[in-house]
């Protein structure tokens, strides 16, 4: 009990001080939670590789979201969970259908660093997508995780597979949708 | 500060020009000391061209003092390395120069094995107290030790790079006295290298701070800057009644080259979303984004040159021989380099813009927290071939 306390008053106090630095000065994304975004199509399905950093002054708000029951670290399970969170504001589509995205990798840093609002969250998704026919195609994602504190990047990684060519890319103002357009041939020998 | 630098840099280049003469004589007989080893049996050879031979191995005493006269003209030769095309072995002294002036353990906190993955990619453009560092952290240096670190960015940086670096570091320090707080200033910045110093050896120089992550490889007389984060905030600042802005060249040259686009062109190049950092930062190694804007192919020769020239801003970071190097790749493939514009387009506005080649990668992008985002700025630096020299080392 008197450990709980403690470590609450801890936080608080990291808080307040962090919270204390003049946000003009201080002016790192204090404010906002930066939701980086690369989207690399292959030709069997799509990678997302998502960077997610909080801001100081957002850190606790997002932290409130993955430390659950609020012990100061990120257990699997937290983490786990949080990865599901994120994945159900995600909404991932070719050609119309709905992909189903899979986490494939994940890594948290610990609270402490998330506070200083330079630690950064990775996670990776990815979808199969099956058989392309050749062609033109159509990727659309859209991302409504924690609207009202994100800033959103979406960018199209530069293929690595022949079989792949970006044609265009679009975005909505703030790039929390976007849409990349891409032609899909025939497989080479080489991206066999 | 930047104008006691300049001033230095001018005097620096006055001993340079006395000493370039001799460089060459200088290193043919350093190698000839650095491997003679026993002074019971030493063998000094005054460059061939003299057609001089001395066997001083029965008079120690002179060849002491030769010696000690050799070191001190090839010390001041590495203090003042900052000419266009300096050749690595300047680069060299110079470090091994600043090493000499460190006790054992800090000599164990500066350097770093080459394989150390961590250490390389432990740059940001955060604050120390966000961003932790390793290395040597410039204020725990004393006088001569710091005088001695400059002397190496010196003679690894370009006068002009070398002059950006300082006024970067000199904008935090403005940050430190207007804020407050001392995680910002000159004393904030750290140097470390991973690998020995080397000639033939690839080894690295890491100089970084708040908005500042230089990552120099270097691998015989191959060097690269990329990838590398410069940044400032305040981007404009007074200094002795002079404005200083470390990264106006880079502004005023983006803005030309914009202002230089015709309507159709405009609408290539200017992408119609926000963007509200840079998408290839510190953290984002081994990535290469889908190129957008407007291609290469459609500038016309004049826009071409322009946008090789804002290039130049970064490239020119290092020195000119090795800049010139890689300007030549960058023009070869200037038809597949893009240029991307986001955000107004009046001058002096805050816009992000970013330049894409096949080897390099380059964006600049104003951050809007609550304050002028045309007064913090960050950009990065990347070449997606050959970021850290990996081609160089990496099997």
């Amino acid at each position: 009990m008197v450990e709980a306390v403690t470590r609450t008053l801890c936080r608080l106090a990291l808080l307040l001080a962090l919270l204390a630095l003049p946000s003009a000065v201080f002016a790192h994304r204090d404010d906002q939670y930066l939701q980086a975004t690369l989207v690399a199509i292959e030709p069997s399905g799509v990678r997302l590789q998502i960077n997610l950093t909080p801001g100081v002054a957002v850190a606790e708000q997002v932290l409130a979201k993955i430390d659950r029951d609020r012990d100061g670290a990120i257990s699997k399970n937290e983490a786990a969970a949080y990865a599901e969170l994120l994945k159900r504001d995600l909404a991932l589509r070719v050609d119309g259908r709905t992909l189903e995205l899979k986490l494939s990798a994940s890594e948290f840093v610990e609270p402490a660093d998330l506070r200083t609002g330079s630690g950064t969250i990775q996670m990776e998704f990815s979808a199969i997508f099956g058989p392309l026919a050749a062609g033109p195609h159509k990727l659309t994602l859209e991302n409504r995780h924690l609207t009202t504190i994100s800033v959103y990047l979406i960018n199209a990684t530069q293929p690595r597979f022949a079989t792949v060519q970006i044609t265009r890319q679009k975005r909505n103002e703030n790039q929390s949708s976007g849409e990349i357009e891409f032609n899909f041939h025939s497989a080479s020998p080489k991206d066999r | 500060m930047a104008d006691d630098f300049s001033e230095r840099d001018d005097a620096i280049g006055d001993q340079f020009r006395v000493l370039d003469a001799f460089r060459d004589r200088f290193r043919s007989v350093r190698s000839y000391l650095y491997y003679s080893g026993m002074f019971d049996e030493l063998f000094v050879r005054v460059d061939p061209w003299l057609g001089l031979r001395f066997n001083l191995a029965m008079n120690k005493k002179i060849a002491l003092v030769l010696i000690l006269l050799l070191g001190a003209a090839l010390n001041s030769f590495a203090q003042t390395n900052s000419t266009p095309g300096a050749p690595t072995a300047g680069i060299v002294a110079a470090a091994k120069q600043f090493l000499a002036t460190l006790d054992d353990a800090q000599r164990g906190k500066v350097v770093f094995a080459f394989k150390d993955e961590a250490q390389r990619k432990r740059w940001s453009n955060f604050p120390t107290g966000i961003f932790k560092r390793q290395g040597l952290r410039m204020g725990d240096l004393t006088k001569a030790q710091r005088e001695a670190a400059l002397a190496l960015l010196a003679a690894a940086l370009s006068p002009q790079g070398y002059e950006k670096v300082l006024q970067i570091v000199e904008a935090d320090e403005v940050l430190r006295k207007s804020s407050g707080q001392s995680i910002f200033g000159r004393d904030e910045y750290y140097v470390s290298f991973l690998g020995q110093p080397s000639s033939t050896e690839p080894w690295m120089i890491q100089f970084g701070g708040h908005h500042l992550g230089l990552n120099v490889t270097l691998a015989g007389e191959q060097r690269t800057l990329a990838p590398s984060h410069t940044g400032a905030q305040p981007a404009i600042y007074e200094l002795e009644g002079k404005t200083v802005r470390p990264l106006g060249r880079e502004t005023d040259k983006a803005f030309a080259l914009l202002s230089s686009l015709n309507e159709a062109q405009r609408k290539q190049a200017v992408l119609d979303f926000q963007m509200r950092d840079l998408v290839l930062g510190p953290g984002r190694d081994g990535q290469t984004i889908q190129p957008e804007g407007i291609k290469g192919s459609a500038l016309a020769e004049k826009q071409r040159e322009m946008l090789l020239d804002l290039a130049s801003e970064w490239t020119g970071i290092l020195h000119e021989a090795i800049a010139k190097a890689k300007m030549d790749e960058i023009k070869k493939n200037i038809a597949e380099t893009w240029f991307a514009w986001s955000g107004p387009i009046e001058r002096g506005s805050a816009a992000y813009f970013r330049i894409q080649g096949p080897t390099v990668i380059i964006e600049y992008a104003p951050q809007r927290m609550g304050g002028d985002a045309t007064k913090h700025i960050h950009t990065i630096y990347r070449d997606p071939t050959n970021d850290y020299g990996m081609k160089w080392w990496k099997q």
